[in-house]
């Protein structure tokens, strides 16, 4: 532990990392409070400028990004009354109707406040339980691999935007894509249709660019015209005491649902915020004033979604399960720097885990003081018209896509996958299940066939592991649960 | 009968992988041991899509969704850009077709300030490409431009 503590020092004793952290930090904010530009578009478009940093670097410009874009959200989800990212949605049922009362400074203060301890708790629960779990992991063998995957995947059924049936219906998508080039143990071709370009399969990177930045970018253009209109804010006022006074239960209460939950494989920091918001409301005195400008609903949406980012880490780098969208982005760029998420992370490269979770400390507080000092300025940024930012973005997004292999194939890939992920959330499905389904892809398939190798090919034999049994048991509760439930009380009604 | 275009469509694509995937090399036994053939996960997964897309044609049955609203000429123009992207990729040069491509891009998402629109066309392309060739020592595709700057 001391040793952790000494590698999280470290990060501050590196000028190089300080000073990147901060840039990406203010990069993280601008991200979080252009609507459409989200953590994730965000951390995709960064991804292929870090392939010439050191891993350490990169990962933590990464993981800066996510918290800082996470926690701008709310600046323009607070004035105009559109989160910036889907995570701040919740912070705009109140702090949009108190800014409205003239109260904009206040709003923005205790967003601050909230999401820092919310990001900071998140970090400190992530250096203690990540350890621990990666102990547990060591344990794991293929089946344990395979089970986890599945649950991962079950868990997409609940993830916010999108139906349950939608959601799994885009994980299996991702999943057969991972299934696109060389069978890794046979080297037998599929799909591949006289490719050799796909012979190790799709590149995650462009992938993700396509579903992430250049598919919100046919989204955003229905808001091609729109103008948008600011609240006037003179200054970020830090709470009073008596803010304070109303605002600390809900605040811890809501670090505690927002680390869960991003711990929880596929969860983030949207389904975070929204429990997080309903449970203040649930424990406040006061409930008639929620949706007026409770200050309670503010803190409880913007601790939770803070804290579900250190939550998300977890998985991602213990197991090499993505706990969000941005999670996902955030293991590829693990894998591109050749640091293979997973238990040996924590025994291998342990200097190189805590430093990356350092930054995030280091993050959480630049946030703060950037949100306290210059949001402000940061606001004006979000009232850069749609025509010109998201052009800059199409060519961000070409680029990015290209750099990785410097193959044009990537390039089409990236468009390709913008039309498709745009065309599926046309329809209602959301993309990030693609990515995570892409993600597990190889897990699943790898770990399913070792199973079978271990057993002779009596694949049952993998519920008769206690853990694996366990996990599949969650995955099916996660897939049958609440339809069971419905059902239940449907029946006992009808009685 | 509109509730059951998605559904269709995914489980026309489900039938056309599996098809795909029935026509896939078999592994010699010695290989693959106990374990399964190749073709086996793909088609798996498309029979858990096919279930599924059932199951998405009852629910759409009950309560069809509605169609998130696109402004259709912004966003089909937009479309019709990555294609005009993709040719002047192929024909001429990536970075004169990032320029073009923003430069059309600006004005049909509202810009009618030529200067500004071409402001936003040149410099960021350009300085995106100068960041990646310079500081990343990325090589771009040969073309009208890059043949120039590569000498």
């Amino acid at each position: 532990m001391i040793e952790a503590l000494q590698a999280m020092a470290t990060v501050a004793l590196d000028p190089t990392l300080v000073l990147l952290v901060l840039a990406i930090t203010v990069i993280g904010v601008i991200i979080g409070v252009l609507p459409g530009l989200g953590a994730t578009t965000g951390a995709a478009l960064l991804l292929p400028f870090t392939l010439t940093m050191e891993p350490v670097h990169a990962i933590a410009a990464l993981a800066t990004i996510y918290v800082s874009a996470t926690f701008a959200g709310s600046i323009t989800a607070i004035l105009i009354n559109t989160p910036g990212t889907a995570a701040a949605a919740a912070t705009t049922f109140d702090g949009y109707p108190l800014a409205r009362r003239g109260e904009a400074g206040r709003a923005l203060g205790i967003a601050v406040v909230s999401s820092a301890v919310g990001g900071v708790f998140s970090v400190l629960v992530l250096c203690v339980a990540a350890p621990l779990l990666a102990r547990v992991a060591y344990e794991f063998r293929p089946p344990e691999y395979f089970a986890l995957a599945i649950f991962g995947l079950s868990m997409l059924a609940s993830i916010s935007s999108g139906g349950a049936v939608r959601n799994l219906i885009g994980g299996v998508f991702g999943v057969w894509l991972a299934t696109i080039g060389a069978e890794p143990t046979t080297g037998i071709e599929r799909f591949m249709f006289g490719n050799y370009e796909l012979y190790e399969g799709l590149s995650f990177v462009p992938v993700f660019i396509g579903l992430f930045a250049i598919s919100e970018l046919l989204v955003q253009s229905k808001a091609a015209h729109k103008a948008v209109e600011a609240v006037r804010l003179k200054a970020v006022r830090l709470p009073s005491r008596e803010d304070y006074r109303r605002i600390w239960k809900t605040i811890l209460r809501s670090c505690g649902i927002g680390t869960l939950i991003g711990v929880l494989p596929a969860e983030g920091a949207t389904v975070a915020s929204m429990i997080g918001y309903a449970e203040a409301r649930r424990w406040s005195k006061d409930k008639a004033s929620f949706g007026k400008g409770a200050v309670e609903g503010i803190a409880g949406a913007e601790a939770a979604n803070n804290a579900a980012t250190g939550g998300a880490m977890v998985p991602t780098m213990v197991l090499g399960i993505p706990g969000s969208g941005t999670t996902a982005v955030i293991l590829v760029g693990l894998l591109v720097h050749g640091l293979r998420p997973g238990p040996y992370l924590f025994t291998e490269q342990v200097d190189k885990v805590y430093q990356i979770f350092g930054a995030m400390l280091l993050a959480n507080l630049m946030f703060m003081a950037l949100g306290l000092f210059a949001a402000k300025l940061f606001a004006r940024i979000s009232l850069i018209p749609a025509r010109t930012l998201w052009p800059i973005v199409f060519a961000l997004a070409v680029i990015g896509a290209y750099a990785l292999n410097s193959a044009l194939l990537d390039v089409w890939i990236a468009l390709i996958f913008g039309l498709i992920g745009f065309l599926a959330r046309r329809h209602g499905f959301a993309v990030a299940p693609i990515a995570v389904g892409l993600i597990l892809g190889e897990m699943v398939e790898t770990n399913l066939q070792n199973s079978l190798k271990m057993f002779d090919g009596a694949w049952w034999q993998i519920f008769t592991q206690p853990l694996a049994a366990l996990f599949l048991v969650f995955a099916a509760l996660g897939l049958f649960g609440s339809p069971v439930l419905a059902w239940l009380t449907r029946l006992r009604r009808g009685r | 009968m509109r509730y059951l275009i998605v559904p269709s469509i995914i489980a026309v694509f489900s039938i056309l992988v599996i098809g795909a995937a029935l026509r896939l090399d078999l592994s010699p036994a010695l290989i693959v041991g106990e374990s399964m053939q190749p073709r086996v996960f793909p088609i798996t997964l498309m029979v858990i899509n096919l279930v599924l897309a059932l199951i998405l044609a009852f629910q759409y049955r009950d309560t069809t969704p509605v169609k998130v609203p696109f402004e259709g000429a912004v966003t089909w123009g937009s479309v019709a850009l990555f294609g005009l992207f993709y040719l002047l990729t192929v024909y001429v040069d990536m970075l004169i077709a990032m320029a073009v491509v923003v430069f059309l891009m600006a004005l049909l998402w509202g810009e009618r300030r030529l200067p500004v629109a071409l402001a936003v066309a040149l410099v960021s392309p350009f300085a995106i490409f100068i960041l990646f060739d310079l500081v990343l020592r990325v090589r771009f595709p040969r073309g009208l431009f890059t043949n120039w700057y590569y000498g």
